[in-house]
């Protein structure tokens, strides 16, 4: 029965009946039923991905439909999951379909991603997009990237070794280690999008994720590919490794990170990861202030460093410093903390101040290297 | 010497693909600093430069009638 199912491309070629057999075999997770998410899911399903998940916690609204084409009218007001989950299911009753009406969050997203094989991203947010490439990164599953702006898109495979190049897999933070401040890249909401260029890419990610579970052709790893609409132009980069960035190297570490958008503390000061401070270390006007006490250790480079113990606090404050980055840092990003507020307080908008958190015990690898 | 610059997304806005004919721009980090200069905005944003379809990590030398591209991050679906 399934073999009529999928006749015409068993019979394609250079696909045949062994690449079937690896597409109802894999368990692909596609994160968000939106513009990328409904085209993918439909080709994932009708091409016969044996077990298919879809993570999404909104529902339905009008403004959705003119891009997100698994649904209709009647829907509105309905959990994408379940009307998406009904229509794939019908059009392909012969697969498994999961439905997870869940937001992914710190807490959630490793017991769901290492459900799957393969995890297809189609969020619309930089906080799901940073979320999604750590768990990625530290589950080793490949992760298929599928993102628009305006009359362009971009797509990429990460965390997949590249056998014919030796290179091993690259993730988004090679490409960009930092994600960007509220407000400083528009997003759809804001922008506009028109429908079919989020189908385009989302047909691309489809194809992107066959191509790697069937083992065929040369999928986009270590690269990432440009679109362009309006000209139909594509240009393709290959992406290399780069440093000056943390990823989360253990579960513990993965927990303690912060994929909340941070520009906006209400507190004032903002509170980083290390890979922060290395690109705040690499800013002309920065100081980097160590405000434990002088026998704590590890002792830090005081050329880099500048040593400031709380006990000696109140006399720094009365002091004046041209620098306009302050990257306060102690031992577990507690005292940084009293620190950051005295400085807020003092400066105001006039100086950035950061705290480290987590202080030095959880950067230990970064600090024990520099 | 000549160099091709292609961008994306937002940064077309103030960036059109051009060739550009310059001297004194050697590598990858005086480019940054020259197009920074040239195109202030761009210093509010985050972008990635790709020389002749690589992606830029480190500082690298540039040859003439090379190819860069400038990116920035895409998050909308």
């Amino acid at each position: 029965m399934s073999a009529e199912r999928y006749n015409r491309q068993i019979i394609l070629k250079g696909f045949g009946e062994e690449a079937q057999q690896k597409l109802l075999r894999a368990k692909v997770l596609v994160i968000g039923a939106g513009g990328l998410g409904c085209p993918a899911l439909q080709y994932l399903a009708a091409a016969g991905i044996g077990h298919i998940g879809i993570v999404d916690d909104d529902t339905i609204s009008l403004s959705n439909l003119h891009r997100q084409i698994l649904f209709t009218t009647a829907d509105i007001g309905k959990l994408k999951v379940e009307v998406a989950g009904k229509r794939l299911q019908e059009m392909n009753p012969q697969i498994g379909i999961i439905r997870h009406p869940i937001r992914l969050q710190k807490n959630n997203i490793l017991d769901i991603l290492s459900r799957y094989d393969y995890i297809l991203d189609g969020t619309d947010n930089f906080e799901s997009r940073y979320l999604i490439n750590d768990a990625c990164a530290l589950l080793n599953k490949p992760l298929i990237f599928a993102a628009v702006s305006g009359f362009e898109g971009q797509l990429a495979i990460f965390n997949t070794p590249d056998h014919s190049t030796l290179t091993p897999g690259t993730n988004y933070r090679d490409l960009f280690p930092l994600p960007p401040g509220k407000g400083e890249i528009p997003n759809c909401i804001e922008n506009g999008i028109i429908g079919v260029l989020p189908g385009i890419l989302g047909t691309m990610a489809a194809a992107e994720t066959i191509k790697l579970v069937a083992k065929i052709g040369q999928p986009l790893t270590n690269k990432i590919l440009n679109y362009n609409l309006l000209t139909q132009e594509q240009y393709t980069i290959n992406i290399s490794h780069g440093d000056g960035y943390t990823l989360p190297e253990t579960v513990d570490e993965f927990l303690n990170m912060d994929y909340q958008d941070t520009s906006e503390a209400p507190q004032g000061y903002i509170e980083i990861d290390a890979s922060e401070l290395v690109k705040l270390q690499q800013l002309e006007s920065t100081i980097l202030i160590d405000v434990r006490e002088r026998h704590e250790v590890p002792v830090l480079d005081k050329q880099v460093y500048t040593q400031v113990p709380m006990s000696e606090f109140a006399t720094f404050l009365n002091k004046e410093f041209y620098q306009k980055q302050v990257v306060l840092i102690c031992q577990h990003g507690i005292r940084s903390v009293a620190a950051a507020e005295a400085l807020q307080e003092k400066y105001g908008d006039a100086k950035k101040i950061y705290s480290l958190k987590g202080g030095i015990v959880k950067w230990r690898d970064y600090f024990l290297k520099s | 010497m000549e160099i091709e610059i292609i961008s994306f997304g937002q940064i077309t806005e103030f960036i059109n693909n051009q060739k550009i004919e310059v001297d004194g721009i050697a590598d990858t980090d005086a480019f940054k600093q020259y197009i920074e200069d040239r195109f202030p905005a761009l210093k509010g944003i985050k972008y990635k430069l790709a020389l002749n379809k690589n992606i830029i990590q480190q500082n690298t030398k540039i040859a003439n009638q090379a190819t860069i591209a400038i990116m920035p991050p895409f998050s909308g679906g």
